[in-house]
């Protein structure tokens, strides 16, 4: 299992585009892939849109990326690339 | 083999319908198997129920059509009603655009009245009063 985090650094946060691409991204990797807020109020399954909109994560939010499987390496850096790129978004 | 969809058609009153959809489709990508009909307020009921009915064969790939419909009551439903079919044709009223995606991105061996439940579920908890979101005391640990 891979554990670390990630910053949202596009300015409308993850939004519901932004959400799409982690989604349909992480539907190419085998392992399990979760995302959750550091205090721990809000935990999403990367592959589930609607999961992943409920972080409600703006600009600037840092979260703790998850990935555990056969494939994790590199589900863990594409899903890392995806948050430093700003979701293509910058 | 790519497996068969539960094909969707989103049916409302006035524009709504076609601008969930595509609001929708602006967010994921390609829906093909999903339809709108809009309903004028003042299309008549045969005309409607004709152009429900092809909608449904339209998006129809024999493993049942989910109708997701405005409002309980209104004439959108009370036409969707009549293609009411155990197994074949269900329908989820209240529609709002979280229920459209999660039918939109419904994995694909799921079973018409699963998706229908499943589609019922999302539109109920995808409805926050979102200052309440704000009190961290209230927040839910598995959103």
């Amino acid at each position: 299992m891979l554990e670390g985090t990630v910053k949202v650094i596009n300015p409308l946060g993850l939004h519901a585009r932004a959400a799409a691409q982690l989604v349909r991204l992480a539907g190419k990797f085998k392992c399990q892939i979760t995302v959750e807020r550091l205090d721990g109020t809000a935990f999403a399954n990367a592959k589930s849109m609607l999961s992943v909109l409920t972080l409600a994560a703006s600009m600037n939010t840092v979260l703790k990326l998850t990935a555990a499987g056969e494939d994790e390496s590199e589900a863990f850096e594409a899903v890392s690339y995806l948050f430093s790129n700003g979701f293509g978004e910058l | 083999m790519s497996m068969n969809k539960v094909g969707g058609v989103i049916v409302s009153h006035g524009q709504l319908a076609n601008e969930l959809l595509a609001a929708a489709e602006t967010v994921i990508g390609d829906l093909s198997h999903i339809v709108a009909v809009s309903i004028g307020w003042h299309d008549d009921v045969d005309a409607a129920k004709d152009e429900i009915a092809r909608a449904i064969k339209n998006v129809s790939q024999g493993v049942g059509v989910l109708l997701m419909t405005d409002m309980f009551g209104g004439t959108p439903t009370n036409i969707s009603a009549m293609f009411l079919e155990d197994g074949k044709v269900e329908i989820v009223t209240g529609v709002n655009l979280p229920m459209v995606i999660k039918f939109a991105t419904q994995s694909e061996e799921t079973a018409l009245s699963d998706l229908a439940r499943e589609v019922e579920e999302q539109g109920k908890q995808s409805i926050y009063r979102t200052a309440a979101l704000l009190e961290p005391h209230k927040m839910k640990k598995d959103a």
